[in-house]
């Protein structure tokens, strides 16, 4: 199969199986299917990225679809987040599902918008067209929404009509520019269809109007970064990502925020090749992604509830991610490589908070005591991947991190690099605090320890054992992935 | 032609007005509604040539959706909740009203600094365009009810579209049709969210949506 016919299967599969879960009439049914759908959803997308790595840039449909080295490295990272969440879905809502508080209505309903937004999100990598990628990120914003309240309570409702107005006002800034975009392709003379595909207005680059463009760059990032959870643009964050479900919650924020940062890298090379590579679209993510880092580490500092503190986490590293972008050269391929160690990481620590808070009753952190006793695996992966997630060595976050602040300082960035260490710093002591708390603080009450099986094992412990391994050595081909889809983001050569 | 055009934009000014001084939600649904008509029939006042039955096919979805659909769907989520009144806004009715203002002068002032390039035959329309989208998201940030920020969300997405018509010469049918679409499932996916919240709370008053903090 060639790369060429396998990517408009990619939308379309995932549509059908949704469609095929809303008519299933058993809750356990619902969410088994939804692993399998995803799981061989995941297959073709995989294959389909590996042929694209190995022979290049695919395109079809009339260069409405696209798929190059950028785009599929973060299909992979998409298809790890939702692989390792839909089997974790069969772990967190067993009881749920088995004492009728998930009914098979609404289990069909989660796997719907499951694979709703599974396509949604598809659709934003595979696109060539802007405009395309903006129906996607949009989509997904509609089709997560009601993922957030499986469970009609109050919190979930209000996080919810958050999540869902901000978002979409946020996007809809975005298309103001990229209509803006779609303007400055006057004196390149594009027109119709042309002036929004990618690979065209790549090649004309040189040509288009830079005024309009950077006007354009501006509200693309301030649209998809409130989608993205850039700071001041993060309210929604938090409280989406504290009151959804653990499995919804892990895709939010190992991917979600993703899919949106992916599109303000796709016009980043754009600008920057009409403004002659001064770099004046790569600070503009140097200030953002800076401001992100420093205030997510002020709100994890007096923060009190576990789920809340892994959202503000993601804040930080989505702000990583974008300084690393915005530095450029080998900061690019730090960034996507940092990407990669997120996308594995956070997920597990939301599964091990989810589980946990199950156990508990509470996310509240000052609750949550002796956890490593209390629920060995969720407990001691918690503890492992928030260490990991704060960038203790040898963990590949570590190396990600520190291969970010290198090229800070090779360019000379001096204060960047101090702030960036400053934010790293604050977070490290904060989360570090509440981890002693958690594992040793004495308990009030003791319980006896929860039983768990070796399938919970494995789905939290492989992960975090890749994420160990990344730390110390990271393969050939990985690095030949990471450089080739910098050098997409015009970063290395 | 332009005469027509003129009349239409001018028609989304004063609906904007309407919707700043208007309390009842059921009135500001009504004069969306309007505003979604005029702006379905803006493309067909201006300059198209040959794109004649695509640009009419598009402003017929748009007129249906905007003018038919997208009402009836906020007014079913109106009559489950009790609510028929905006009470007490953080901006008054006169100082919105005084606001609008403001952001027509301002839309006028910010054309003539950009001079983008326009392809339409007026040059109202990119002030409109600007002047809706204020409108629009200042309706969401100055109203209470869930209901007048959905309001508020579809005269920014009138004023975007405005703003896509003067600067883009011909989108692609594919591309229109997904945004509609997005649009579409946006504003049903809130009309569904605004009758939970009030199932849950008992109101549709958004700013007393304030639990989660920090």
């Amino acid at each position: 199969m060639s790369a060429e016919n396998t990517l408009p299967i990619l939308i379309l599969a995932p549509l059908i199986f949704g469609g095929i879960s809303l008519l299933l009439r058993s809750a356990r049914g619902a969410l088994r299917f939804c692993a399998a759908g995803t799981l061989a959803t995941a297959a073709l997308a995989g294959i389909t990225a590996y042929n694209v790595l190995r022979g290049g840039p695919a395109e079809t449909a009339n260069g409405w679809l696209m798929l190059d080295a950028l785009s599929a490295q973060h299909l992979l990272a998409m298809i790890t987040v939702f692989c390792l969440s839909s089997l974790y879905a069969l772990i967190y809502f067993r009881e749920e599902a088995a004492d009728g508080r998930l009914t098979p209505k609404m289990a069909g309903r989660y796997g719907g918008l499951w694979f709703g937004s599974l396509a949604a999100m598809m659709l934003v990598l595979v696109s060539n067209s802007l405009g395309m990628m903006w129906v996607g990120v949009e989509a997904s914003t509609l089709m997560t929404a009601f993922l957030i309240c499986i469970h009609a309570s109050p919190g979930a409702l209000e996080a919810m009509w958050k999540y869902l107005l901000m978002c979409s006002v946020g996007v809809a800034v975005a298309f103001t520019g990229i209509l803006l975009v779609a303007a400055a392709t006057g004196p390149a003379g594009l027109h119709g269809m042309d002036a929004l595909l990618w690979t065209t207005l790549m090649e004309a680059a040189s040509r288009l109007n830079p005024m309009m463009l950077k006007a354009g760059f501006i509200f693309i990032v301030i649209g998809y970064g409130t989608k993205a959870g850039l700071a001041p643009l993060h309210n929604w964050l938090p409280d989406a990502h504290s009151q959804a479900p653990a499995p919804v919650s892990a895709v939010f924020s190992g991917f979600l925020l993703n899919a949106a940062l992916y599109c303000i890298l796709r016009c980043l090379p754009l600008v920057e090749a009409a403004t002659g590579n001064e770099g004046w679209g790569r600070s503009i993510l140097v200030i953002f992604g800076l401001l992100s880092i420093l205030v997510a580490a002020a709100f994890i500092v007096m923060q009190r509830d576990v789920k809340r503190l892994l959202a503000y986490s993601s804040v930080e590293h989505i702000g990583i991610m974008a300084l690393g972008a915005g530095i450029g050269g080998a900061g690019a391929a730090a960034a996507l490589f940092h990407l990669i160690n997120h996308s594995i990481c956070k997920p597990i620590a939301f599964f091990c908070a989810g589980r946990i808070g199950q156990i508990y009753g509470t996310h509240d952190l000052p609750g949550l005591t002796m956890i490593i006793r209390r629920a060995p695996v969720w407990g001691a992966g918690l503890i492992i991947s928030l260490l990991a997630l704060v960038g203790v060595a040898p963990f590949s976050v570590f190396l990600s991190e520190f291969l970010v602040l290198k090229a800070a300082v090779d360019h000379s960035l001096y204060v960047v690099a101090a702030l960036f260490l400053l934010g790293l710093g604050v977070v490290f002591i904060a989360v570090l605090r509440h981890i002693i708390a958690m594992a040793w603080k004495p308990a009030e009450q003791q319980a006896g320890p929860v039983k768990f099986s070796l399938p919970e094992a494995l789905l939290i412990f492989i992960p975090l054992a890749i994420v160990l391994l990344l730390g110390m050595w990271i393969p050939g081909p990985l690095l030949k992935i990471l450089s080739r889809a910098a050098q997409v983001l015009g970063g290395l050569s | 032609m332009i005469i027509l055009l003129d009349t239409l934009l001018v028609t989304l000014i004063l609906t904007g007005f309407l919707l700043l001084g208007s309390s009842r939600l059921g009135a500001s649904i009504r004069i969306s509604a309007l505003q979604g008509i005029m702006t379905g029939l803006l493309p067909l006042a201006l300059e198209h040539g040959d794109l004649f039955s695509y640009v009419s096919l598009l402003g017929v979805a748009v007129i249906g959706l905007k003018g038919y659909v997208f009402p009836r769907l906020l007014f079913s989520a109106l009559r489950e909740s009790d609510t028929s009144r905006e009470v007490q806004p953080f901006v008054g009715y006169m100082a919105s009203l005084f606001f609008g203002i403001l952001f027509l002068m301002g839309s006028f002032w910010l054309d003539t600094r950009l001079n983008l390039p326009v392809h339409s035959g007026s040059d109202l329309l990119v002030p409109v365009a600007f002047s809706l989208m204020s409108c629009g998201l200042f309706l969401i940030v100055a109203r209470r009810t869930a209901m007048s920020q959905v309001i508020g969300y579809l005269v920014l997405e009138n004023g975007i579209y405005c703003f896509g018509l003067a600067v883009v010469s011909g989108m692609p049918l594919l591309l229109e049709l997904g945004v509609l679409m997005d649009i579409f499932v946006a504003v049903f996916v809130m009309g569904i969210a605004i009758y939970h919240i009030n199932r849950e709370f008992d109101h549709i008053d958004a700013d007393r949506l304030s639990a989660l903090k920090g």
